[in-house]
């Protein structure tokens, strides 16, 4: 493992300020990283490409054929655990940043840290409201990582129980939105047994020549009925329900486009962070500081500890998500009935898919981190982590461009079979071009804005990669 | 008293290195110690925290659609005069002074401490501070049931300000007014949304006129603006609402739960952060400028006295009687009439009238007229913690049904006898409180969770 250059070899109170380390030293972070930016891109263009969750859902349904198996096996694979993957790396990266011993006459870590966090939060705001794209996860992770940062000189067995603890509540999470329908469906019923009587009697009365008013529903009792059959509406799979949203997206004009994902945008940044992201979020971040504490990412177990890791981890992901979408089926074919017998939503175990499966895969990556067959592939994947930032503001540039209005209007006229060739290129474009940039500069184009923004003045101003070591910097006075 | 501050505390220093040249020097890491407290700061914080409950106590003692009613009805009742008084001179305001001093707080918190080796550091301190008040906030709202709660959106926002804590006062105050001018520009988008509707509303009644058959976009517009308007809150759900709220723990617990919910989530991102952050950078200036520790000279207040009322009044009261008044009862020909909402002139008003409150504080401080009282109000600031904690505690117990269950009973300007009695009641268990021990108990319990160690409560 590589180090930073050591303190000691500044003169200690002179006016010398040490360059903080290019990026984090620890290669299996980078290469993890690599991975879950680019491994993301095979979801997030579900919602680039216009993939709808209509067609998502008529698949699900037909349950045929290898469109359905190609979804399936993504559903399982990728489908969340590359975000995890993603906030595993942020949570070990956090504690890295925060663990620097402070130099003389350099601002404390915690302050930069502050700092670095607050601008990614700003970055979130420009991937998601100016370009546009309405998933963006900066945003949160930089609320995320100026909410946890104080938790990272925890123990490692607290970490691990603030992990599972989170992971619990996320689970919850699912479950309550779930007995909130359980709740709905049961006033539901309640109000057509009392509709059906009502017509019984009237039936009744009208038989016997009594002349009465018809017994009707309150206004609640109404607004109960209507809740839930508006509810079961919404689940329906519809093809003709994306017709608006495929209009709008393919609109030539940036603000008619801007004005239609808004509320997407604002929806993902304000209600998902306070009811899922944050505890999904959290359960990762601290799930990475856990890790790293307890020496996963430095080769801490053997090669065969980590196999063994990855296939206890895989496996048991690939059984829950076999889990989820089996019974995801089941509720789409009949909602009312899913309700009626189930007692737990499908999504019940997803968090702890998503945790166990990334868990296999960064397992995976360790164990496969010292061999020869896969040095190659896992430093270029080294290079897309150490430019993540770069990588996935370029993917939401070179998305929108092609699929939106105002570039090349590709919505929804792929199948999803080019959706991901498309995606194959711009992740090998992506490699190379990672790869290539790195051999002539220190840092990615955005990650060398962010740093330059984060830490004031004090940082050279190039981006490219000087000889000299250490690097420091002389300020003149 | 100890109304002066050290010399290094000074305010119009804006070297941003003067928190470090302290002149008490701190081998580790304590909470500010009660002899380094500036209690005019207090003084200004217990005026704001005990005005703060004017504009809360509705939310805990009376259904909504009250506003409705009163709008609507005669004006010459106790109800509309209070409602007049309560809108143009204190609406908004307590929660600007209240978000003023948060400001100034946060500047006194990482000022009196210097960074140690090897502890926690200020940030972390700091953060852990304001994590804690988040998980107070959702306490208040979830646990204790008030809906109004304000400590969850201070902790989140406060958690923007600490870059600007070495930021100086000119500075700070310009991107307060920035956030303002933001804010007004949102504001303004919405209405524009509404203006737009009622435009397609006169079009259609116009085309009606004309006698062309109407589109069918022009029928819904013309639905849409004519519910809107004819809007009244439901009977059967007044009645409901007020129902829950009279139930037991679990049935308010349930009632309030989506709205606690939705309150902080939307509340975050569309108010807080926009709403609070804005008088917070105000605030950290005008600590910086000395204005709350009693620096000015008494014409400096004088001064502020005169414009802070004297633009601050007259906005409010064309606020509360255009806007309010006209624009609920007439709300076509207010939106045909006004091309500005007078709404956006909210955060102007909220501005000025602060400034006249606090130079008000501060000329009745200098005047040495009502010491008992500001002795008072200074003690109740230092306990604000608790003391806003205890607004819930106490309300939620007097209105729920759960406690005495007097919720929707009272008439509007009888709510304010409440107010009264809780003012007296926290201005001498306060006094009381503080005659036996350095900080309040919440206040206490803050701090031993932010050290993560028990701190000493009892003065010796």
């Amino acid at each position: 493992m590589e180090q930073p250059p050591p303190a000691e070899q500044q003169p200690i109170g002179s006016q010398s300020i040490h360059t903080p380390p290019a990026y984090s030293r620890i290669p299996s972070l980078d290469i993890i990283r690599g991975i879950g930016v680019l491994g993301a891109l095979f979801v997030s263009i579900w919602i680039f490409g216009g993939f709808s969750e209509q067609q998502q859902n008529q698949l699900l349904l037909t349950s045929k054929g290898w469109n359905y198996r190609v979804f399936g096996a993504l559903q399982i694979f990728f489908s969340g655990k590359m975000l995890a993957l993603v906030a595993i790396v942020f949570g070990a990266a956090m504690v890295i940043f925060l663990s620097k011993q402070q130099q003389a006459g350099q601002q404390p870590a915690v302050d930069v840290f502050v700092k670095k966090y607050l601008w990614l939060i700003v970055f979130g705001v420009f991937n998601g409201l100016v370009l546009l794209w309405s998933r963006d996860i900066l945003f949160h992770l930089g609320i995320m990582a100026i909410l946890l940062f104080v938790f990272f000189r925890m123990k490692p067995r607290a970490l691990l129980v603030a992990t599972l603890l989170m992971t619990v509540v996320y689970c919850g999470k699912y479950y309550w939105d779930y007995a909130d329908h359980k709740k709905m469906y049961g006033k539901y019923t309640a109000a057509v047994t009392l509709e059906k009587k009502y017509e019984k009697d009237s039936v009744a009365k009208a038989k016997k020549a009594i002349v009465a008013k018809k017994d009707t529903l309150t206004k609640f009792q109404k607004q109960d009925k209507e809740a839930w059959e508006g509810l079961v509406a919404g689940k329906k799979v519809d093809l003709k329900k994306d017709d608006d949203n495929i209009k709008k997206m393919r609109s030539g004009n940036y603000g008619k486009v801007w004005n239609h994902l808004l509320p997407a945008t604002q929806s993902r940044q304000a209600e998902w962070l306070y009811k899922k992201g944050v505890w999904y979020l959290a359960a990762m971040i601290f799930m990475g500081m856990w890790l790293y504490k307890i020496g996963f990412f430095t080769s801490r177990f053997t090669r065969g500890q980590y196999f063994l890791l990855a296939i206890a981890g895989i496996t048991v992901g690939v059984l829950l998500a076999w889990y989820r979408v089996h019974f995801q089926q089941i509720s789409l074919q009949d909602y009312e009935k899913f309700v009626k017998n189930k007692a737990l939503p499908h999504t019940i175990f997803f968090p702890i898919e998503k945790a166990a499966m990334a868990l296999g895969y960064a397992s995976l990556v360790m164990a496969l981190l010292h061999t020869t067959v896969f040095s190659k592939i896992f430093s270029a994947f080294a290079a897309v982590g150490k430019m993540a930032l770069t990588n996935y503001l370029l993917q939401s540039i070179v998305c929108t461009m092609f699929f939106f209005g105002y570039g090349m209007g590709y919505f929804a006229r792929l199948t999803q079979f080019q959706l991901y060739l498309f995606v194959a290129e711009v992740l090998l474009l992506q490699t190379i071009f990672s790869v290539l940039w790195l051999r002539r500069f220190t840092y990615g184009p955005a990650e060398w804005l962010w740093r330059r923004i984060s830490y004031g003045k004090m940082l050279p101003h190039t981006m490219r990669k000087q000889s000299t070591t250490p690097q420091t910097v002389t300020v003149l006075s | 008293m100890d109304i002066n501050l050290p010399q290094d505390f000074s305010g119009n220093n804006s070297n941003p290195q003067f928190h470090s040249t302290t002149t008490q020097t701190q081998v580790t890491q304590k909470p500010v110690d009660k002899a380094e407290r500036i209690s005019t700061v207090d003084m200004i914080r217990g005026v704001a925290l005990c005005g703060i409950l004017l504009m809360n106590i509705p939310g805990f003692g009376i259904h909504w659609s009250a506003f409705d009613r009163m709008i609507r009805g005669p004006q010459n009742t106790a109800d509309f005069y209070t409602m007049e008084v309560i809108s143009v001179f204190f609406e908004g305001t307590m929660r600007g002074l209240f978000s003023m001093l948060f400001g100034a707080g946060m500047l006194l918190f990482t000022m009196n401490k210097k960074e140690t080796l090897g502890g926690p550091s200020v940030a972390e301190l700091y953060y852990r501070r304001l994590l804690l008040l988040v998980a107070f906030g959702v306490f208040n709202a979830y646990i204790l049931l008030w809906q109004g709660d304000i400590l969850f959106f201070y902790g989140l926002c406060g958690m923007l300000l600490y870059p600007f804590r070495k930021t100086a006062a000119k500075w700070l105050f310009a991107l307060g007014i920035l956030w303002i001018c933001f804010n007004m520009i949102k504001g303004q988008i919405n209405y524009n949304e509404t203006r737009d509707k009622r435009a397609a509303y006169n079009e259609a009644v116009q085309a009606k006129k004309e006698g062309k058959p109407l589109t069918d976009e022009q029928k819904s517009a013309k639905a849409e603006w004519l519910q809107r308007e004819n809007w009244r809150p439901d009977s059967m759900e007044v009645q409901r609402d007020i129902s829950k709220v009279r139930g037991s723990y679990a049935t308010v617990f349930n009632y309030y739960l989506p709205r606690n919910s939705g309150g902080e989530i939307w509340g975050t991102y569309h108010w807080a952060f926009w709403d609070c952050v804005a008088m917070m950078l105000i605030g950290m200036a005008f600590f910086r400028w000395g204005y709350f520790s009693n620096k000015p000279r008494t014409s400096t207040y004088i001064m502020g006295l005169l414009v802070g009322y004297g633009i601050g009044i007259p906005i409010g009261y064309i606020m509360f009687s255009k806007g309010m008044i006209e624009g609920t009862l007439h709300q076509g020909l207010y939106v045909d009439a006004y091309t500005v909402n007078h709404q956006t002139l909210y955060d102007v008003k909220r501005f000025f009238l602060c400034l006249g409150h606090a130079s008000l504080i501060m000329l009745v401080f200098r005047s040495n007229l009502l010491n008992w009282l500001m002795k008072g109000l200074a003690n109740v600031g230092q306990m604000a913690f608790t003391n806003y904690l205890m607004q819930s505690i106490i309300c939620t117990l007097i209105f729920h049904g759960y406690g005495l269950g007097f919720y929707n009973k009272l008439q509007f300007h009888q709510l304010y006898y409440v107010v009264g009695g809780v003012w007296i009641f926290q201005l001498i268990t306060s006094s009381i409180w503080l005659k036996y021990y350095r900080f309040g108990p919440f206040e206490w319990l803050w701090r031993s969770m932010t050290y993560w160690k028990k701190q000493p409560m009892r003065l010796k």
